[in-house]
């Protein structure tokens, strides 16, 4: 097998490349890479950025981003008492190591993942489960794009990573469109129709090149396989016909005696397969060439990587900050350059030398001083978002949001009495419980706008009631019963669900409430607990 | 009936107009498919002449056709239409009654080869007539829920039976399928889409009882909210004390005839259920129910996506035979004799014969 | 330099067709409308264009209604089926016999025959009819309830912007109302299970004042957050606890007792009859996009005896509803339309079905800026393809777009990704118009 490259192709794609400044050292750490190239921006152009943010805001914002959940009460106390100078490291990688690392790092990239499926066919396409196993098992990111690209259905721990091609099989457009979005960060469906007609990277070639790899791919009763031949036509704008080429996104192609079409014999044996796949529930055997393996291979060769390294990066990126470095996410070529395309460059080295990691990425961003800016910005235009200059607001995921409302409702003094192991598990099985209720939000994207729905639901939904503003044993309404004093009562909700004193405004405010409900406190106290956690504060990453 | 051990037996009617000597009916075991013959559109009934080779039979082109099953060429010749799907033909002495979604009740000299008369019948599609055991009457069912009784000579109106509902429970338009003749010609029963039957004296025009067969029709609320089913097919005992009635039974998916075929079977005149047959291997509706000239086993066929022909013992309990029929049958005839069977369906008309 | 970030352009925001579009967009910056002329916004031409608000009821016939059985007859051929097709109020037009009162109103409604949409299973097909446009990887499109709520609803509107009655089971996860790009303050209000909306009546253990007054809570802790913080989805998630009170105030909307028991009784016992009639109260106060799903009409068996039953209830009610409004005086305002996500094979199966079948299919318009008593589009004698004026998704929506007064050429931004309404190079059918 042949690579070559098309010349014309090479050029666009590697302008748009070509790093704009010299990388920094590949040893030093990567928050001081982040922070001096975020920085250096700032500074060029004259941009302060917003403080630190506090200590109670930045365990509750690595908290969320990690793990997926509010800090309970006691997490936050030891915390912000903590005087040791590397509490911070520390608490990321306590937080790293716990169960709730692997769960909510799985549900996110599984997210990630299946975005386009999720808003068409959510019982399809899930990889959750092989996500969690995967990342438990602290497979990288290059293993779990072979998992998922190249699945083994024989093997129980990768076995649902199937679903991912299974759920586009039927589609191979779709599919060859979803492959380059979640895996490259390139979205190339404009280039089925036709050349893109300002993204000169992006011809008609590039999507029926990519085609290519994946267009042998199919169900066979329920069993995902692969032909060993096949060629993908397609019409030109203008001109005759053509036959695409198995062709990467950077232009390199893979030269095979497969690019043809499948003779009468063939098309007959694949019916004959898939009957027999039907017949004896297994998969029809794996071809002698597979185009697909030939894609996976191809992505990650040192020259050719550049696409799957930055495309991961920057999505972790976008996570944890809230804005990508290259924004839209899918958008990642010549024209579109990245806000800092040298530290993107160097995320991208970094990740690809040591071993696609995600887990040293994700611990390098959240250690950075660019990750811990206060969201609190005074000034009348806040600076673009580009410059990571103040910390974003991110819109709770629809798991965030359900595991909070659970921890939030419960008795603190509940976690204080634990010992940390315990806490955890205890933690973890409020948080498992609460995957039906997250079913009722909507998965933040871009520009995400919150309906009436929700504030409905919230507002007169049966469900909130009962579940969230009961004050039974071991909830913080059941151990408001035994609180009389009002300011007293009022400092134990807002710590308990905000992880912070009230200030005086909200003290006044809601002493004063208390005030005129002298002759129904505890119903008093349960509306004081739903105002808490339907106010804004409660809703975001902050 | 009189059984005396040997294979002729005596059979008389209660009131013996007429008496008939029969054969005991071939045994079912012995059925077998004779010839089949394509058709580019589904046929819905058919109406062999008697001491022939030929037969009438009436389909979704619209036409009514004859066609000689024994000619050495299949050669179905068009004999005229209707302003739809034709739906039943039958034999009056050599008037041919056709019926249709049209409404119209064609009566045709079959003789002259020259249409008689053409009656507007009902105001919505007719679904079945059948003629009188003597051949005196003609009764049409039809949409508009009116079972109407001719006389097969003259096309004139004897009776209008009124019995079954115009509209289902759910407020949407019913549909009345089935109508037959007891073999003395007492009595006719017709069903509808419910399941209602109602038996009427052929004679009277009045409502004698009626029967209520409502597993026939599944009405989904929850996920389609439209219905499926409805009584397709009824045929009463040669001695006229049972009536079997044909459709199918529940159904999940209701884009689709997959409900089992079901046919139950009453002590009409006490109400009683004998039996309430289920067939497990065969989905869809029966179209056509028929009982032995002996009544030694009821001949059901009718089908979903595939056809089936089967046959049940005389207390409708068991199944004797069961055929995989060559396509959705609609209706079949019966030779007096029980031995030879025409099904039309589906694009297709199969010549079935027992021994 | 704007980074170039997907094959639309500013060129693209020149409006072709006038002053067009009052949006409430406004309140939520993400969304500022780039389209030129959308940008002029002065009062007096925003009170003209509420004046012609223009509001949309989408009968969405679940699971595929058939052409042949409906608007686009073919009697006495191999493929017709048993339906006699009869003369309408537009003379040279034929209806399928199934549809006598909508016949006799034809010449205010406008038939689409020639639709190739191509998608012929249920979940793609639906997507596609919903949007105009398949969902992109990345890249989730508003349906076309979503839209007209973005476009025709009031800032100030105590009424829901974009309902959706879906009350069977059957192919409703296909046809899910989505908001797309635009997030979920467009989403809809869906009713699945009744014909009155979900939480939105105060629950018996709270009082009034009580649920008022935590709502004021609510309000002061919000606002001590807000205080040097801004974003969209912030703004969005106050705005919609500021709705809470108006929608819950417009519940008897939903309440079909509220109706005389004489135009009750006009338009039927059916749940389909009731729903539309609680569309026509909403679309009368405002309510600028409601969907009625009517499931479900996919019919591999027993096409006929299927079409026989729903058709006549789909007469009716579309009759009534178009004559309800015309004596209320809105049918220039109100759209009514009828969709699924396809038509039905031609070929008849051996259960007496039809399949699904996107090749050559029917929809209508009436009303709200369509022109009356056209018919667009031929289909060949067996009914297989389309002949003449054949219309894709994306010609059908952009005409459906006009015709309502909005420019479907206009541009949404995604971040500074400019998305036009509809794909590029797809253009409206003037001729239909009004």
């Amino acid at each position: 097998m042949l690579t070559h490259r098309i010349t014309l192709t090479i050029v666009l794609v590697f302008a748009g490349f070509a790093p704009a400044v010299e990388l920094l050292p590949a040893n030093k750490p990567i928050e001081t890479v982040i922070d001096l190239a975020i920085q250096a921006r700032l500074q060029a152009d004259g941009v302060q950025p917003a403080p630190q943010a506090d200590d109670a805001t930045l365990i509750r914002r690595l908290t969320l981003d990690l793990v997926g959940r509010i800090p309970t009460l006691v997490e936050t106390d030891d915390y912000v008492g903590s005087s040791d100078p590397n509490k911070r490291a520390k608490l990321v990688d306590r937080l790293m190591a716990s169960p709730g690392f692997v769960r909510f790092q799985a549900e996110q990239l599984d997210v990630m993942l299946n975005s386009t499926v999720a808003g068409d066919d959510r019982r399809q396409g899930s990889v959750r489960n092989y996500l969690r196993t995967a990342l438990a098992d602290g497979k990288t990111w290059d293993q779990i794009f072979r998992d998922l690209m190249l699945p083994n259905e024989d093997d129980p721990k990768t076995k649902s990573a199937v679903n991912f091609l299974k759920a586009r099989a039927r589609d191979t457009d779709r599919l060859t469109n979803d492959v380059s979005v979640a895996f490259f960060g390139v979205n190339v469906s404009c280039a089925q129709c036709h050349d893109h007609p300002l993204v000169a990277d992006w011809k008609q070639d590039h999507f029926y090149g990519m085609k290519s790899f994946l267009d042998r791919t199919y169900e066979a009763g329920n069993f995902l396989a692969e032909r060993g031949a096949g060629l993908v036509k397609f019409k030109p704008t203008r001109g005759p016909e053509r036959s695409a080429q198995m062709m990467f996104l950077t232009g390199t192609i893979v030269d095979s005696p497969t690019v043809r079409e499948l003779t009468k014999d063939e098309q007959k044996r694949e019916k004959e397969l898939i009957e027999k796949a039907k017949q004896d529930k297994k998969a029809p055997p794996a071809p002698p060439f597979s185009a697909r393996a030939q894609l996976v291979e191809l992505a990650l060769k040192p020259k050719e990587s550049q696409f799957f390294a930055r495309s991961i990066v920057n999505r972790l990126w976008y996570r944890l900050l809230g804005y990508g470095l290259v924004m839209p996410l899918d958008q990642m070529h010549s024209e579109n350059p990245a806000s800092h395309p040298a530290l993107l460059d160097w995320l991208a080295r970094d990740f690809r030398d040591h071993g696609y990691n995600l887990r040293q990425t994700i611990r390098g961003i959240v250690l950075s001083q660019t990750y811990s800016r206060s969201s609190i910005d005074p000034r009348e235009i806040p600076p673009a978002a580009s410059y990571f200059a103040v910390g974003r607001l991110k819109p709770l995921t629809p798991m965030q949001l359900a595991a909070s409302l659970r921890i939030a409702t419960r008795d603190p003094a509940g976690f204080a009495g634990m010992k940390p192991d315990e806490r955890e598990r205890q933690i973890e099985s409020l948080v498992s419980g609460a995957a039906g209720f997250a079913a009722y939000f909507e998965e933040p994207g871009d520009d995400f706008q919150i309906g009436v729905a929700e504030a409905l639901f919230f507002s007169n939904s049966d469900r909130i009631a009962q579940e969230f503003l009961n004050n039974h044993g071991g909830t913080l309404l059941g151990r408001l019963k035994t609180v009389t004093d009002p300011r007293e009562a009022v400092t134990l909700l807002v710590r308990t669900v905000y992880g912070r004193l009230p200030n005086a405004d909200e003290m006044k405010g809601l002493t004063d409430y208390l005030a005129r409900r002298t002759d129904r406190t505890p119903e008093a106290y349960k509306q004081i607990l739903w105002a808490l956690l339907t106010a804004s504060e409660f809703r975001f990453t902050y | 009936m009189i059984r005396c051990g040997s294979r002729l037996h005596r059979f008389s009617h209660t009131d013996s107009s007429f008496v008939r000597i029969v054969v005991a009916a071939p045994n079912p075991e012995k059925l077998k498919l004779v010839k089949d013959f394509g058709y580019p559109m589904p046929v819905f009934d058919v109406a062999p002449v008697p001491q022939s080779t030929r037969c009438f039979f009436g389909a979704a082109d619209f036409q009514v056709s004859e066609v000689d099953l024994a000619a050495t060429k299949w050669e179905p010749r068009k004999l005229y239409a209707h302003g739809s799907y034709v739906t039943t033909v039958t034999l009056a002495g050599s008037a041919l009654i056709s019926g249709g979604y049209d409404g119209q009740l064609i009566w045709w000299d079959t003789a002259k080869n020259q249409m008689i008369r053409s009656v507007e019948a009902h105001q919505k599609w007719i679904r079945k007539a059948v003629t009188s055991p003597d051949g005196r009457y003609v009764a049409s069912v039809a949409d508009d829920m009116v079972c109407r009784v001719w006389d097969a000579v003259s096309g004139k109106p004897v009776h209008e039976l009124k019995g079954h509902a115009p509209q289902t429970p759910q407020h949407f338009g019913s549909m009345l399928y089935a109508v037959t003749y007891s073999a003395d010609g007492k009595y006719l029963a017709t069903g509808d889409k419910v399941g209602h039957i109602v038996i009427w004296d052929a004679t009277t025009g009045k409502s004698v009882t009626t029967l209520e067969a409502p597993v026939m029709y599944t009405w989904d609320p929850k996920a389609r909210l439209h219905s499926i089913g409805g009584i397709r097919s009824l045929a009463f005992s040669p001695d006229g004390k049972r009536l079997a009635v044909g459709g199918m039974g529940k159904v999940g998916n209701i884009d689709h005839l997959e409900g089992k075929a079901r046919v139950e079977l009453f002590d009409w005149q006490s109400g009683q259920t004998i039996a309430q047959q289920e067939h497990d291997g065969q989905k869809g509706l029966v179209n056509r129910l028929a009982f032995a000239p002996d009544g030694s086993w009821l001949a059901a066929a009718g089908g979903g996506t595939q056809g089936f022909f089967y046959f049940l013992n005389s207390d409708a309990k068991k199944i004797l035979k069961d055929e995989k029929a060559p396509m959705h049958v609609h209706e079949f005839s019966l030779s007096p004799s029980g031995e030879e069977f025409v099904l039309v369906g589906h694009n297709r008309i199969a010549q079935y014969k027992l021994g | 330099m704007r980074a170039k970030s997907f094959c639309g352009s500013v060129d693209h925001a020149i409006s072709r067709r006038g002053f067009l579009g009052a949006t409430v967009a406004a309140g939520a910056s993400a969304f500022a409308d780039m389209t030129g002329l959308d940008q002029l916004g002065s009062s007096a031409l925003a009170s003209q264009m509420k004046k012609n608000q223009k509001r949309v009821i989408l009968l969405w016939l679940a699971g595929g209604a058939s052409q042949l059985e409906t608007f686009d007859p073919k009697p006495g051929v191999q493929t017709g089926g048993p339906f006699r097709a009869i003369p309408t109020s537009v003379p040279g037009v034929h209806i399928s016999e199934l549809m006598p009162q909508m016949a006799k109103r034809m010449h205010k409604t406008c038939i689409i025959r020639g639709l190739n949409t191509k998608i012929g299973d249920h979940l793609n097909g639906a997507q596609l009819m919903l949007r105009g446009r398949r969902n992109e990887a990345g890249l989730k499109y508003p349906d076309i309830g979503a839209v007209v709520a973005r476009e025709m609803a009031r800032l100030e509107s105590q009424v829901p912007d974009h309902v959706t009655f879906y009350t069977q089971t059957e192919g409703r996860y296909y046809a899910l109302g989505d908001a797309g790009f635009f997030g979920a303050r467009f989403a809809p209000m869906e009713l699945t299970t009744e014909n009155r909306p979900g939480n939105i009546r105060r629950r018996d253990g709270i009082t009034a004042l009580d649920h008022q007054q935590r709502a004021d809570l609510r309000v002061l802790l919000s606002q001590q957050f807000a205080k040097g913080r801004s974003s969209s989805t912030l703004g969005s998630h106050n705005e919609a606890y500021e709705r809470v009170r108006g929608i819950m105030a417009s519940e008897t909307l939903f309440d079909v007792t509220q109706e005389p028991q004489k135009v009750r009784d006009r338009y039927g016992p059916t749940q389909f009859a009731e729903q539309t009639l609680i569309a026509r109260r909403l679309v009368e106060a405002g309510v600028p996009f409601v969907r009625i799903g009517r499931a479900w009409w996919d019919c591999h068996g027993q096409n006929f005896e299927t079409h026989q039953e729903m058709v006549p209830e789909l007469d009716h009610v579309m009759a009534t509803l178009i004559d309800d409004l015309h004596e209320r005086g809105l049918q220039d305002d109100v759209m009514v339309v009828t969709l699924s996500e396809f038509g039905r094979t031609p070929r008849i199966n051996a259960s007496l079905g039809r399949d699904h079948f996107a090749s050559a299919w029917s929809m209508s318009m009436t009303g709200g800026g369509i022109k009356g008593g056209a018919v667009w589009g031929k289909t060949d004698p067996l009914g297989n393809t389309v002949s003449d004026q054949e219309v894709n998704a994306g010609t059908l929506f952009a005409t459906l777009y006009a015709a309502l007064g909005i420019n479907p050429h206009k541009n949404y931004y995604v971040g500074s990704r400019p998305v036009p309404l509809v794909d590029e190079g797809i253009e409206e059918i003037d001729d239909l118009i009004a």
